[in-house]
């Protein structure tokens, strides 16, 4: 594993969390996509993206992001987004996905929805 | 006088930071504020994995010429083969995604061939003048 890069989940009040943390790219994209591939697999009703810890995020992890969105949907469950890094909420402004995704500045927000 | 930085690493997702890092310690000594040089670190970034994510391993050329406050990166993929040694994770239909951040933060950027081998290439001019 990426010294740069690591990943956890938990569940907080019936919410599954996948929290990522470090760079993610084009190494470190495929562990994020397992982790949200199997938390998704269970079915929770929602799921919360936490990139707080996030430094560093290229196309291919939004391209992961994307596919988790898609996997949430034909789940039937809701996915929201944790981030406040300057850098990486300007990737999703550029490349227009803050239409595309629930994003919020605060995980408790995220979680209560 | 221009100043000439080569980097030549194999296709290897996880020696691509060293792209990154490369763009971000020319651009600091550039004279680049914070927010120009973490444009350059992802710009480069996305300049490498277009050209990897085409497939075939090999290795990644990158030349960075810093003229006063210009910088323009090059980046070629010498491939060796058809088999792709990086897992692609995005979705195809995401391909423009890489295009789209590349238009936002560099003042120019393009594809081309070189010998025989496809490169990309941009070009970012810092924004404040230096005394």
């Amino acid at each position: 594993m990426d010294e740069t890069f690591d990943i956890s989940e938990e569940t907080r009040d019936g919410v599954s969390i996948v929290r990522a943390a470090g760079e993610i790219d084009i190494a470190t994209a495929p562990a994020l996509r397992g982790e949200l591939e199997a938390t998704i697999g269970r079915r929770p009703d929602v799921v919360v993206v936490d990139l707080l810890g996030v430094t560093f995020m290229d196309s291919t992890a939004l391209g992961v992001l994307v596919g988790a969105l898609k996997g949430c949907r034909e789940a039937g469950c809701s996915m929201r987004i944790v981030v406040s890094d300057a850098r990486v909420l300007k990737v999703f402004e550029i490349t227009g996905l803050t239409e595309l995704f629930s994003i919020f500045s605060a995980l408790d927000e995220a979680v209560q929805g | 006088m221009s100043d000439l930085v080569t980097l030549s690493i194999p296709v290897s997702a996880d020696l691509l930071v060293l792209a990154r890092l490369t763009a971000a310690t020319v651009a600091s000594r550039a004279g680049f504020d914070v927010e120009e040089i973490e444009d350059l670190r992802l710009a480069v970034d996305e300049l490498c994995i277009s050209l990897v994510n085409e497939g075939g391993g090999g290795r990644l050329e990158l030349e960075f010429i810093r003229d006063a406050g210009l910088i323009e990166v090059s980046c070629t993929h010498q491939a060796t083969s058809d088999d792709s040694v990086v897992d692609a994770v995005s979705d195809p239909s995401l391909e423009g995604l890489s295009a789209r951040i590349l238009d936002a933060l560099v003042d120019a950027h393009g594809r081309d061939n070189r010998s025989g081998y496809e490169r990309a290439w941009l070009r970012k001019q810092r924004a404040r003048q230096q005394a």
